[in-house]
């Protein structure tokens, strides 16, 4: 029973975890940059989330909707001034550039919102919902949900659309994409704005699960993030899911069967595994194997 | 003859190494122009400047008289101009038919998709068969194949192929010339860049020759043929 819950509660992380790494894997894509500033947008959404519910107590599941556009637009402004800038020098100039974003996120919301930590708590949040002998948090559930939702609305986009499939044909050749008559340069912000509407929309859903404040813009959230996406390979949402359930589960496991400390310290190590023993990724595993 | 594509006096360079120094011909509409020329002498990089992908340093490119030098490349495929590159350069983990589908990207093609699509799969059986495949697990003559075929998706009124039989077994070149052919006697202009300069200048109408950046020769393609420094330098003879 303990091994049905743990594996339940890490597929309910999961979700949320595919939500906040999968823009980093579409921004990489188009740009080939890993867009360091997804933990500040992340936070701001958060913070957004937090204004609007308690001004208008709007749920935080539906402030996605508002965030989303939003930060849809905070992206595609990222990309067209800052991003696409310096997208002919080394990339590091472009990982500076958004480390530079991510602390004037993080500078600005400290100053508008003062340094504590803090929490939205709708009415359910306490609720749990029981599945015979098994117990779930309904706003662990809810997150689930929504999160899974956001993730196979974007894969039928991506590969279904012409502007979809233009994203995902960018991430493999450039140049191939200018000769088909794409406008590259379009589809670049494009991308980087669907990129950051998702780190917004996990910031919404985050406000659910976690407490926030602005100096530590979800920190080890970021970390959850890279490995995700290390292990889960840049260019595929399905490795991004499978990879975010083996991170859940492997927290879940460790927690359960050994320490709660531990929990943040996961991510580090599986990080620093998958970098040495599998380059590339769970995808590139399967690709070696034919699978995907 | 009226000329869809005119170049003038183009030159072109990477960063601080000028490739091309002054490309002059004419590309007749409706008939098949072979662009020659020894490794490294410009045939690449000529096609890319028409495509828009790199910038003209001098000269100019006119399509159907309009000039279009410094457009973007998306601009180049509106107009018709569609370049199937060296290498093939498709979407290797896209299936066949995405890469396909992908190639009626510009408003004017992506209307017709649908029956264009079924052209292409009539003129490529082949590609009919494998497109649920992922396109980079196709064998080399059907990833050329699938590259013509994506090129066509554009429904181009000039068609740019560069070096389109190199690496292929000769069956498969002897496919690739058919195709050519046929594709010219459906209306399209093609312009091809070959090794094989013997094939080419069987098949083209007119024919230019490149050496370092410039156009050495140009003219119909038998008058080409029996030149005698084409005849040594590229025919073999
Ligand atoms: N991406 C590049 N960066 C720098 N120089 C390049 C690049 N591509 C080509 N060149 C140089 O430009 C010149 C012309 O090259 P280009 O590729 O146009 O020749 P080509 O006629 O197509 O040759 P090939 O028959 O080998 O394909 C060569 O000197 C080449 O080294
Ligand atoms: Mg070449």
């Amino acid at each position: 029973m303990r091994l049905v819950e743990a594996l339940i509660s890490a597929l309910m992380v999961a979700g949320l975890y595919a939500t906040m790494s999968y823009g980093l894997a579409l921004i990489y894509g188009v740009r080939k940059v890993i867009n360091i500033a997804n933990a500040g947008t992340m936070t701001l959404g958060a913070f957004v989330t937090l204004l609007i519910w308690q001004a208008t107590g709007l749920d935080p599941l539906l402030c996605v909707f508002i965030v989303g556009p939003l930060f849809f637009f905070v992206g595609a402004l990222i990309e067209v001034f800052l991003v696409r800038r310096v997208a002919a020098q080394a990339p590091i100039i472009s990982l500076l550039l958004l480390f530079g974003v991510l602390l004037v996120i993080q500078a600005a919301t400290s100053l508008v919102f003062g340094g504590d930590v803090r929490s939205v708590r709708p009415a359910y949040i306490e609720s749990v919902v029981k599945l015979g002998d098994i117990t779930l948090a309904y706003n662990r559930l809810a997150v689930f949900f929504s999160g899974l939702v956001i993730l196979v609305g974007l894969e039928l986009f991506l590969r279904n659309t012409f502007l979809g499939r233009a994203i995902r044909a960018l991430a493999q050749d450039v140049e191939a994409c200018q000769l088909a008559g794409i406008d590259t340069k379009r589809v670049s912000m494009i991308a980087f704005g669907i990129g950051t509407a998702l780190s917004g929309a996990a910031g919404c859903l985050l406000t659910l699960v976690f407490a926030f404040d602005p100096t530590n813009p979800f920190g080890v959230l970021q970390l959850k993030s890279f490995t995700i996406i290390v292990l889960g390979g840049l260019e595929s949402v399905v490795g991004v899911a499978f990879a975010s359930f083996v991170l859940a589960l492997a927290e879940n496991v460790t927690v359960t069967l050994w320490k709660a400390q531990l929990e943040n310290l996961v991510s580090f190590v599986l990080l620093v595994v998958v970098l040495v023993v599998m380059p590339g990724g769970l995808a590139a595993l399967l690709r070696r194997r034919g699978v995907a | 003859m009226a000329a869809v594509l005119e170049i003038r006096g183009l030159a072109a360079a990477y960063g601080d190494l000028q490739a091309l120094w002054d490309v002059t011909f004419d590309v007749p509409e409706r008939a098949i122009t072979t662009l020659l020329g020894s490794n490294g002498a410009g045939k690449t990089t000529t096609l890319r400047v028409v495509s828009g992908t790199l910038p003209a340093t001098s000269g100019e490119v006119r399509i159907a008289g309009e000039r279009v030098t410094g457009r973007s490349a998306h601009h180049i495929v509106d107009l018709g101009v569609v370049q199937v590159p060296e290498g093939r350069h498709l979407w290797p983990n896209m299936t066949v038919e995405d890469n396909l589908l992908l190639g009626a990207y510009s408003p004017r093609a992506r209307s017709a998709r649908v029956a264009t699509i079924g052209e292409v799969y009539a003129l490529f059986p082949r590609l009919a068969e494998r497109r649920r495949q992922l396109a980079g697990t196709l064998s080399g003559g059907e990833q050329q194949m699938a590259a013509i075929g994506r090129g066509l998706m554009a429904k181009p009124t000039v068609l740019m192929l560069d070096e389109p039989s190199l690496g292929l077994a000769p069956i498969l070149v002897d496919e690739v010339f058919r195709v050519l052919s046929e594709i010219c006697e459906q209306g399209t202009t093609v312009l091809l860049v070959e090794q094989n300069a013997h094939r080419a200048l069987e098949l083209a109408a007119t024919a230019t020759v490149l050496e370092n950046g410039r156009t050495v020769l140009a003219g119909p393609a038998r008058q080409i043929a029996d030149d005698p420094k084409v005849r040594s330098a590229y025919l073999g003879l």
